[in-house]
């Protein structure tokens, strides 16, 4: 049996060694133009920022591949000749497969506006994003990062930490809305300004200026106010599109917004051929059909993608919804449901009918607690500016523990370093 | 607002550019002459330190070394403090280790001699200090002074270490593992990661703890009957040389430091401290844990690379396993950098609060 992967991320990884603790003698091989080693993408602001040399995000050893007997390919993939079994890579060669996962990620969604297209617009997704931008980013220049999520942020970070002035431009009302409420965004956007950012909420690009075509970018014009923000590069931070351009004519479904439909079992409409990763459209609990861009859902979507190529019945479905990032020096967890508060198009989206937060500031420090309420029954926190442990918190979602005991239980999930202050109910919180 | 780590790699001292190549070879230098003195044969005729240090008006030139240490500790605490204030386990530890040097290490001695007492370094003590359990220390010392050295060595400090981890004395009173957390920071991040170095670590840190125990042995039974076999005595203040040393002079001192901005930070502390493996023992058994939250590790790789110790504590992170290392001395860097907060080092009987069993997997030493 030969199982071809492409994609050398932790979608891909992840398969592979599920692959090899299954069946020891396999041909098991790995298809990837970006880089000869499994690497941590979330670490590349790291890479970019002097913490972390490349080699330091590779979490495993380089002895890895031989020890497991992972043959590698290092080149492009042009296309998918699902007839004939193979991929075909730039140049013309073939890769032949009886098994094929499609684990090939995600990139950067490109910029939209006018005066877009040409050298000086970077996204920060991939490998070569960031040499692109290492290579511009000079101290004393001048950035626009547009974007109002989490690649903004870092990229916004990174750049500022390099010695770059920084606007950082947020098309909606605060920062960050698909997980910050307006309370939470303003703490955010005020550290984000103790860091020298410049943040400009509130507003669209209208049209990226250039001296002439071809010449490097010179301003961001902003649509409301007209305002020229002046830049010698712009980083576009909007969220990131499976990169599955290749594979159009192959016959495989793709979503509308080119996505690889699959099955429960991660199986796309092809024979033989899965998905798993960011590439990867499934099911939500919800019901709604989108990819899942998590580095932890990658992970688990290559075990079971791994599981369903080996014949067993698999059935992936993501638990209760859990993340945590970074702002700056400002760390944020949240588990289970946390209402959206405003709609795409700016305006404030109502609260689901019966659902109520508990929330409080905590006074001195960028802090917040908020929890989410149906009825008594706590279904979601979003914790802004201290450590806790997801693992309890979801615990206690499942149980359906009412708002008084989780408040009593809630220190035992804190999970800052010692020293740190601990969680205390403040006299100002208060359930709307 | 904090300095964090950024930006580590681009400093060429901080990255075995040949700058740090001058500094390790100006430091291998500086510990040969301070601790062997003049030598003649290789053109030194005169103690260059303690000329230096008479020159100055310091009584010798150990005072001047003591001085330049705890200057390089308080300016390296300040540097951390810049760096990882924002941290109230970093703040209070950095503040502790630097209080301890100023007063145990520096400021006590200097006043024992003002007063003609006999010099003792309250914050060290055997098998790290081995000579101060030679019956020729503790017989010229005051009782009080001597109960201090027993109990802390054989009854406080492995209950402190069960309880606690061996943080309590390695990153929070050890003046070695002081100097390497506050002017060693910006090289904390070379440790060597790799198995190989885990395999000789385990290997020969035990072995100077036992070397340690045999030196100690030796020099009491030469004590008790020495008179009466005089081949014995010559051989018994031949080993207590050699380790003095071998393991004092060589390892703690000329590699330890020496090496600094080659190496890292922890080589004597990882590889040959006696007390290190010691309270590592007891650590092993007590109730010191790193905690690790369940799949959030995005496997970056900030807590392995700045692990001072050469602990690889992404691969425990990845795999879900809280864990307890005798080698890890607590410095709490990997709970600090780690940008989704996985990590978390605790004093715990091994259940949460609320009774539920965690996994605790125990690799090994």
């Amino acid at each position: 049996m030969r199982y071809v992967i492409l994609g050398n991320g932790v979608a891909g990884m992840e398969t592979a060694l599920a692959l090899r603790r299954r069946d020891e003698t396999a041909s098991i091989a790995l298809v990837s133009a970006e880089h000869d080693h499994f690497f941590s993408r979330p670490a590349l602001m790291y890479v970019f920022a002097g913490q972390l040399a490349l080699k330091d995000t590779e979490p495993y050893d380089r002895g890895l591949y031989e020890r497991m007997g992972f043959e590698r390919v290092r080149g492009a993939v042009t296309a998918l000749d699902a007839a004939g079994k193979a991929l075909v890579l730039e140049g013309g060669a073939r890769v032949a497969y009886d098994r094929l996962l499609l684990a090939c990620g995600s990139k950067a969604r490109p910029a939209p506006w006018p005066g877009s297209d040409g050298p000086g617009v970077h996204g920060f997704v991939t490998l070569r994003d960031l040499e692109r931008l290492d290579a511009e980013a000079k101290p004393g220049g001048r950035a626009v990062v547009i974007g109002g999520g989490l690649i903004g942020v870092e990229v916004a970070e990174i750049l500022k930490d390099r010695g770059l002035h920084v606007t950082f431009v947020v098309r909606e009302s605060w920062y960050f809305p698909l997980a910050l409420d307006a309370r939470e965004a303003a703490l955010v956007g005020e550290h984000m300004r103790d860091h020298g950012i410049d943040v400009r909420l509130g507003a669209n690009v209208a049209e990226i200026l250039r001296g002439g075509a071809g010449s490097r970018p010179r301003a961001v014009r902003l649509a409301e106010t007209g305002e020229e923000l002046g830049c010698d590069l712009a980083a576009c931070c909007i969220g990131v599109v499976p990169n599955t351009g290749f594979l159009a004519g192959s016959g495989l479904a793709l979503s509308k917004g080119g996505a690889i439909e699959t099955d429960d079992d991660l199986r796309t409409n092809l024979d033989g051929v899965w998905a798993a990763g960011d590439c990867a459209n499934v099911t939500w609990a919800d019901g709604s059909r989108r990819p899942e861009p998590l580095w932890y859902t990658a992970r688990d979507q290559g075990r079971a993608a791994a599981a369903s190529m080996l014949g067993d019945e698999v059935r992936y479905r993501r638990g209760t919804w859990y993340n945590s990032a970074k702002f700056f020096d400002l760390e944020w967890t949240t588990a289970g449901f946390v209402p959206v508060a405003l709609n795409f198009d700016n305006t404030p989206l109502p609260r689901p009918e019966g659902v109520r937060e508990w929330f409080q500031r905590v006074p001195g420090r960028p802090e917040s607690q908020r929890i989410v309420l149906k009825g008594d029954r706590v279904v979601g926190f979003n914790m802004l500016g201290s450590r806790w442990n997801h693992e309890p918190l979801l615990e206690w979602i499942h149980e359906r523990r009412e708002l008084p005991w989780v408040l009593k239980h809630l220190p035992e999930a804190q999970f800052d370093e010692e020293f740190a202050p601990r969680f205390a109910v403040q006299p100002t919180a208060e359930v709307a | 607002m904090q300095a964090g780590l950024l930006n580590t790699y681009q400093h060429p001292v901080s990255r075995r550019a040949w700058p740090a190549w001058a500094l390790s070879a100006l430091l291998l230098v500086s510990y040969v002459l301070l601790y062997f003195g003049p030598m003649p044969k290789l053109g030194i005729p005169i103690d260059v330190f303690e000329t230096l240090a008479k020159a100055v008006g310091l009584g010798s030139k150990w005072t001047l070394y003591g001085l330049a240490y705890t200057v390089a500790m308080i300016a390296g605490g300040a540097f951390v403090l810049r760096r990882h204030g924002n941290s109230p386990y970093q703040r209070v530890r950095t503040i502790t280790v630097v209080l301890v040097q100023v007063v145990l290490a520096f400021a006590l001695p200097i006043v024992l001699t003002v007063f003609r007492q006999k010099e003792y370094y309250f914050s060290y003590f055997w098998p790290l200090k081995i000579e101060y359990f030679y019956p020729g220390v503790i017989l010229q010392q005051p009782f009080l002074i001597v109960a201090w050295s027993f109990l802390g060595s054989l009854v406080a400090f492995p209950l402190l270490a069960y309880f606690f981890g061996k943080r309590f004395y390695c990153s929070w009173i050890c003046g070695c593992g002081g100097l390497a957390n506050t002017a060693g920071e910006p090289w904390r991040h070379l440790s060597d990661k790799s198995a190989g170095a885990w395999r000789l670590e385990r290997i020969s840190i035990h072995l100077v703890l036992f070397v340690a125990l045999v030196t100690t042995a030796i020099v009491w039974v030469n004590w008790a009957v020495g008179k009466q076999y005089p081949a014995f005595s010559r051989f018994a203040f031949q080993v207590q040389d050699w380790y003095g040393f071998a393991i004092g002079a060589m390892f703690a001192g000329v590699i330890g430091v020496g090496l600094y901005p080659l190496m890292g930070t922890r080589v004597w502390c990882r590889f040959g401290c006696p007390m290190a493996a010691m309270l590592g023992l007891a650590q092993k058994l007590g109730r010191f844990r790193i905690t690790v939250k369940k799949d959030m590790c995005i496997s970056c790789g900030n807590c392995s690379t700045y692990c001072e110790m050469g602990i690889d504590v992404r691969q425990y992170a990845m795999a879900n396993q809280s864990f307890t290392r005798a080698a890890c001395v607590g410095c709490g860097m990997c709970a600090h950098v780690c940008p989704r907060g996985v990590l978390k080092l605790e004093n715990r009987p091994r259940t949460f609060a609320a009774g539920r069993q965690i996994r605790v997997v125990s690799i090994d030493l």
